[in-house]
């Protein structure tokens, strides 16, 4: 396929120069299944505790749909490059849950039936959102490229967490996978994030505000408030080296400082 | 007939066109008509993330399947005009990301109200919404079928035709899925129907009418549907959705293609 030039304007006005979407697009990670070796898990189980975290893990990454419902009633959509982005992203978050699901069916009894009912989705607020976010226009994208910046950041912290409280070969291999996809994932947020935020005083103004507001992790709605206590409470309140290092790498997006969001989401 | 969710993602790729012979386009290149419908379906393919936004404000993500289906059909869907812009590009035709945006941003308010509306609808009504999206997804999709699947035989370009077809049998699993849905809500439910029939009757337009300019759908119509063949085809997909519960009657896309000129007389 010849590589399109995606833009004619110079390297440094737009962000993210060096990401290329249809690359990414193009070599996308689908299904794990093949991949995983769930019989390993029979001889080594994971603990109750890890497996606990695996479920709400699963339930975060597959609520891109409503994630991706309150990013496209705003401007966001409008830019096809993101959107382009997103429709991948998706794909690969789908393709993550997928295999959650296919650890945690691991450890069941054989036919064991995945949980197929209706996602829990916080309170209908699509209306608002979107009169709102479309006042706003354009700093709104630098706010949803830095929530997932934060998202991304937060999120692979929690799965080295995960592996390095209960080691076991299978579970950490699987979660090198992730984090391989996760990383490529953060590299599009971050560069957009950082060279939105650096070019519009109201974007960081309104960015700030957004974070404070958050729910963390992203899709932490779907879950009941005990579950994402236990997310904290297992992964992070035991490692508050982590927290300030996470709340510090959070200080270093423009016009972020001192927001402590993870301290905060940790009750600490 | 049930529709295999787990099979479908499983199942759910990238459209392939890289086997074929692009050069073939340099010695047989397509003609203007044909690049100028290619151009229209391409963007269309492209804009799909914005329908995916119209579906999305309504209830129809909380459900498992729905979600599943909503991000293997959004990706391939990018994928389709992917493999358009390529033919394009063959021919000197750069679809970059910076004119998509363009086009979405000429939607302006009309469009920003949308999902406002939509969601206020879908709201309200709730589930019973889910069945007008379905049938009207269907409806999409089935012309979607018919476009390709035609101008394949309307041009009968060795690789064009190729890649039309392949095109082609992917949205066909797309209808499988929308009519599957559509028929079991609607048959659930006396005022889905009425809301269907209401909906189709009074909103449906051929697919792009409301992005593109209507200059672009009469052509674009005009070039694939004109003519007795055309009119049969069009006939066809009447048929198909009047087959659905409650939906006996409706000439939707006959009457919506006479309203942008295409008739059996008027061939391109």
């Amino acid at each position: 396929m010849p590589e399109h030039q995606e833009t004619s304007v110079g390297r440094a006005d737009f962000p993210a120069p060096d990401f290329d979407v249809r690359d990414f697009a193009r070599t996308a990670a689908g299904s794990h299944r093949e991949s995983m070796d769930l019989t390993a898990y029979r001889s080594a189980p994971l603990s109750d505790a890890t497996l606990r975290i695996v479920r709400y893990l699963q339930i975060v990454e597959r609520a891109t749909m409503t994630h991706l419902r309150s990013v496209l009633v705003t401007a966001t959509h409008k830019d096809a490059r993101i959107t382009a982005f997103l429709t991948t992203w998706a794909f690969e978050k789908y393709w993550i849950a997928d295999a959650l699901e296919q650890v945690l069916l691991a450890h069941q009894p054989e036919g064991a039936e995945p949980d197929r009912s209706p996602f829990r989705t916080p309170v209908e607020r699509t209306i608002r959102e979107s009169i709102v976010a479309n006042i706003i226009g354009v700093p709104m994208i630098a706010v949803h490229m830095t929530l997932g910046t934060v998202d991304e950041w937060l999120t692979q912290a929690a799965y080295r967490r995960l592996v390095a409280l209960d080691p076991n070969p299978e579970f950490d291999r699987t979660v090198a996978t992730f984090l391989e996809i996760k990383q490529r994932q953060l590299s599009f947020f971050e560069a957009q994030s950082r060279f939105r935020l650096t070019e519009s005083p109201q974007a960081r103004k309104l960015a700030r505000k957004r974070l404070a507001k958050t729910p963390w992790p992203i899709g932490a709605k779907a879950e009941p408030a005990h579950e994402t206590h236990f997310f904290f409470d297992h992964l992070f309140v035991t490692a508050p080296a982590l927290v300030a290092e996470l709340d510090e790498r959070i200080d270093t997006l423009p016009g972020q400082s001192g927001l402590a969001l993870i301290r905060k989401a940790a009750r600490l | 007939m049930a529709f295999d969710i787990d099979n479908y993602t499983a199942t759910s790729t990238s459209v392939m066109w890289g086997d074929l012979d692009f050069g073939d386009f340099e010695t047989n290149p397509l003609p203007e008509s044909t690049l100028r419908s290619l151009r229209y379906m391409c963007d269309i393919e492209y804009h799909t993330v914005c329908y995916l936004r119209d579906l999305l404000v309504t209830p129809s993500h909380k459900e498992a399947d729905v979600s599943a289906f909503m991000t293997m059909w959004n990706r391939e869907e990018f994928w389709h005009g992917e493999a358009l812009a390529a033919v394009l590009g063959a021919h000197g035709i750069t679809v970059d990301f910076d004119e998509l945006k363009a086009t979405r941003l000429k939607l302006g308010w009309k469009d920003r109200l949308d999902p406002i509306k939509q969601s206020l609808l879908g709201n309200i009504v709730g589930k019973d919404f889910i069945a007008v999206h379905m049938i009207w997804g269907a409806a999409n999709e089935w012309s979607a079928v018919a476009a390709y699947n035609r101008l394949a035989e309307l041009e009968q370009h060795p690789v064009l035709a190729v890649l039309l077809k392949r095109i082609a049998k992917q949205e066909a699993r797309h209808v499988a899925f929308y009519a599957t849905q559509a028929r079991e809500r609607l048959a659930k439910s006396k005022k889905a129907q009425v809301l269907a029939r209401f909906a189709l009757k009074n909103a449906w337009g051929p697919v792009g009418s409301s992005v593109m300019e209507p200059a672009e759908v009469t052509h674009v119509m005009g070039h694939i549907f004109a003519g007795e063949e055309g009119l049969r085809e069009i006939r066809k997909l009447d048929e198909h959705i009047s087959r659905m519960p409650g939906l006996e009657g409706l000439t939707i896309v006959e009457t919506s293609m006479k309203k942008y000129g295409v008739s059996a007389g008027a061939a391109a």
